[in-house]
């Protein structure tokens, strides 16, 4: 049973970076990418590359992931600074599109569709870190990281010209904010750091294939994000545990067929989404009003 | 008063422990798409298995009573490796049923490392020969269905020249690299390679390419909705040269559809009428579903035969039930009489199985070749 706790615990710490990450671009700049899911797959495959071909370890591997990932994320930058809102989102998908067909097409590098197989166990500066608990203990140790590092972000003066972007993008450009600039530092930043979650799950598990960076996974985060509050540090951690923890618990009830979980559970989420729109706009973490927003604002 | 509830709730505690432990089973894992767009086939799968349990229960094979605990990989690596860890360390099971190839290689590594049987009875990819010593295929994969058909099309129907149109991915290359062996050794010419991506679903250009290459025959290695849309599309732009897959062809879609009609394909054997137990097991599964037993419901059917088998033979020689008994059990004892003849495990997993070769004739089932 703890065995299975601690690998559930990892993957809510994965998908905890992922959504803080996107959270970072989404809730603080309010840049809606449906691409994040490529990122994490860029992380991955190059971490797995790293392992495999030269031998890397866990820090080396992840390094390059975030190296890679940032240098691509101009690829979504670049748009983000021409288009705003629903154009944005277009060319977020357009991104996600392509970059899948290049994970399924580039066969030396990625396997193509078959993937990578036999990724050898994490160590990290000469020890072993494959034992669950030792990589949980990674894996929450990154989420510290970098819960940290976006939490100086947002407080700094670069965060507060995210927030006045988000907010009045023509008003922060007309203040003297260098727009372009912010969002391509935002969009790299995210990226860099969704790098480190496709690290941690290509070493977790051993395996990676196309199949886990698709379009749905992108949107299984801004899920994450939008049940645990986007523009909250926290709220997207909670919205990872919740989207994680909710099939899993679901299949602990006793009387419920395996074969209707799956409709159940999106009975769950699409009644829980609209419940939260009507009851909880900002998410579970989020204020409550905007009058909670406006008091909580500096 | 007090004290008479008192003993009567711990008497009713003390049941229901001793009926707990009483009723004390030997559990066996499925880790199966059971939601989403695949989950139909996560039902067939279930179900043949629960019908190899009852009957594995029914005849007393086992000491214990056999239970199927079923979680849903939701058919992704990260689902499928979510259930396969609950299913090893809560359940603490020996042996998982598994589907989906994706799902198989996630899974493979968590299965290596605790010495858990995992069994796959529904993906063909070549690549799942190579998960390890505890990973083990139920299904003949796809090359060695090729290897069957190819013979018999050049040899015994004397259509020499064949064209090949392949997915992109590890099934269509493993068909590609079978074909370019067996067609010159059968004495016949690959007339052309059209590769598709795994996305695509027009094909209107390559039915034009499969026109000016003029071939006698047409071999199809691709899978799901993009199987049946090629075969419909090249009949459509006036493709009337004999067309050939592999067990793809048989899923309902595809054998009833009108278009495929007289296209000859290969599948594990899973006559039901051939013996005593496929007629028990095709009639049970015709209760259960309303629907006609295939080669799927013959192979998760097997799947937990194999267990039960290999189970049986453990407890008579008197060593515990786990994986790596299992498997030394199955190095030892490698052949098995299932639905379907005589299945022989090989020193990769992989089985060496009778393979059919039958035409669709839009009844579903199909038309026996050879």
């Amino acid at each position: 049973m703890a065995t299975y706790i601690i690998n559930l615990a990892i993957l809510i710490g994965i998908n905890a970076i992922l959504a803080v990450t996107l959270n970072f671009i989404l809730g603080y700049a309010g840049i809606f990418s449906l691409a994040h899911a490529i990122f994490f797959g860029i992380g991955a495959y190059t971490a797995a590359v790293a392992a495999m071909k030269f031998g890397a370890d866990f820090a080396a591997a992840t390094a390059a992931g975030m190296l890679v990932s940032g240098v691509i994320s101009l690829a979504l930058a670049l748009p983000a600074l021409r288009v705003r809102g629903e154009y944005f989102v277009a060319a977020s998908l357009g991104l996600q599109m392509l970059a899948l067909t290049v994970f399924s097409e580039w066969k030396s590098v990625t396997g193509g569709i078959g993937g990578l197989i036999g990724i050898p166990p994490p160590r990290l500066f000469g020890f072993d870190v494959s034992d669950p608990v030792l990589f949980l203990a990674l894996t929450l140790a990154c989420l510290g990281v970098i819960l940290i590092a976006i939490r100086a972000l947002v407080r700094s003066s670069f965060g507060r010209s995210l927030k006045a972007i988000r907010d009045d993008e023509t008003a922060a450009s007309a203040l003297g904010k260098n727009v372009a600039l912010l969002k391509t530092l935002a969009v790299m930043v995210s990226s860099s750091f969704a790098a480190v979650a496709g690290s941690l799950f290509a070493f977790f598990l051993s395996f990676i294939n196309v199949e886990s960076f698709v379009l749905e996974v992108s949107v299984q985060v801004i899920a994450m994000v939008i049940i645990g509050g986007t523009g909250t540090l926290l709220g997207p951690v909670i919205g990872a545990a919740i989207v994680l923890l909710l099939p899993a618990l679901l299949t602990y009830l006793p009387y419920l067929p395996p074969t209707e979980i799956g409709s159940i559970q999106q009975m769950i989420y699409g009644l829980a989404m609209v419940l939260l729109m009507i009851f909880r706009p900002s998410g579970l973490w989020g204020y409550g009003s905007s009058q909670d927003r406006k008091r909580a604002a500096p | 008063m007090l004290k008479s509830r008192i003993a009567a709730a711990i008497a009713g505690a003390l049941l229901w422990v001793g009926g707990a432990m009483a009723q004390e089973t030997i559990r066996i894992g499925a880790n199966l798409p059971m939601s989403g767009p695949n989950a139909e086939l996560g039902e067939i799968f279930s179900r043949a298995a629960s019908i190899a349990v009852n009957h594995i229960n029914a005849d007393k094979m086992l000491s214990k009573k056999l239970e199927l605990v079923i979680e849903d990989s939701q058919a992704t690596p990260q689902g499928g490796v979510v259930a396969m860890n609950k299913l090893v360390s809560v359940a603490k099971v020996p042996y998982v049923l598994s589907a989906y190839t994706a799902v198989s290689k996630a899974i493979a590594p968590i299965g290596d490392r605790a010495k858990v049987v995992s069994i796959n009875g529904g993906a063909v990819g070549p690549d799942l020969a190579e998960l390890g010593d505890y990973f083990w295929n139920v299904i003949p994969l796809v090359n060695f269905e090729a290897e069957v058909l190819i013979p018999f099309v050049v040899k015994e129907k004397g259509l020499k020249n064949i064209v090949l149109i392949f997915v992109d991915d590890p099934l269509g290359e493993a068909v590609q690299k079978v074909l370019r062996a067996e067609v010159p050794k059968a004495g016949g010419t690959p007339a052309g390679e059209l590769q598709v991506q795994r996305s695509t679903q027009q094909f209107a250009s390559i039915a034009a390419k499969v026109r000016e290459l003029k071939p006698d025959a047409v071999y199809i290695a691709s899978f799901g909705t993009q199987e049946n849309q090629i075969i419909k599309q090249l009949r459509d732009n006036g493709i009337t040269q004999q067309l050939m897959s592999y067990s793809a062809m048989s899923t309902p879609s595809i054998a009833t559809l009108p278009e495929a009609k007289g296209g000859w394909y290969t599948v594990q054997s899973a006559d039901f009428t051939a013996s005593a137990l496929g007629q028990r097991v095709a009639k049970e599964y015709k209760e259960l579903s309303g629907k006609d037993a295939n080669a799927y419901v013959a192979n998760y059917y097997n799947a937990v035969m194999v267990f039960g088998i290999l189970a049986q033979q453990l407890e008579k020689a008197g060593k515990p039930i786990t994986g790596a008994n299992l498997l030394e059990q199955r190095r030892a004892s490698p052949t098995f009489e299932l639905v379907g003849g005589k299945m022989t495990f090989q020193a990769n997993g992989t089985v060496a199985a009778p393979v059919q070769i039958r035409e669709v004739d839009g009844t579903g089932a199909g038309k026996l070749v050879k």
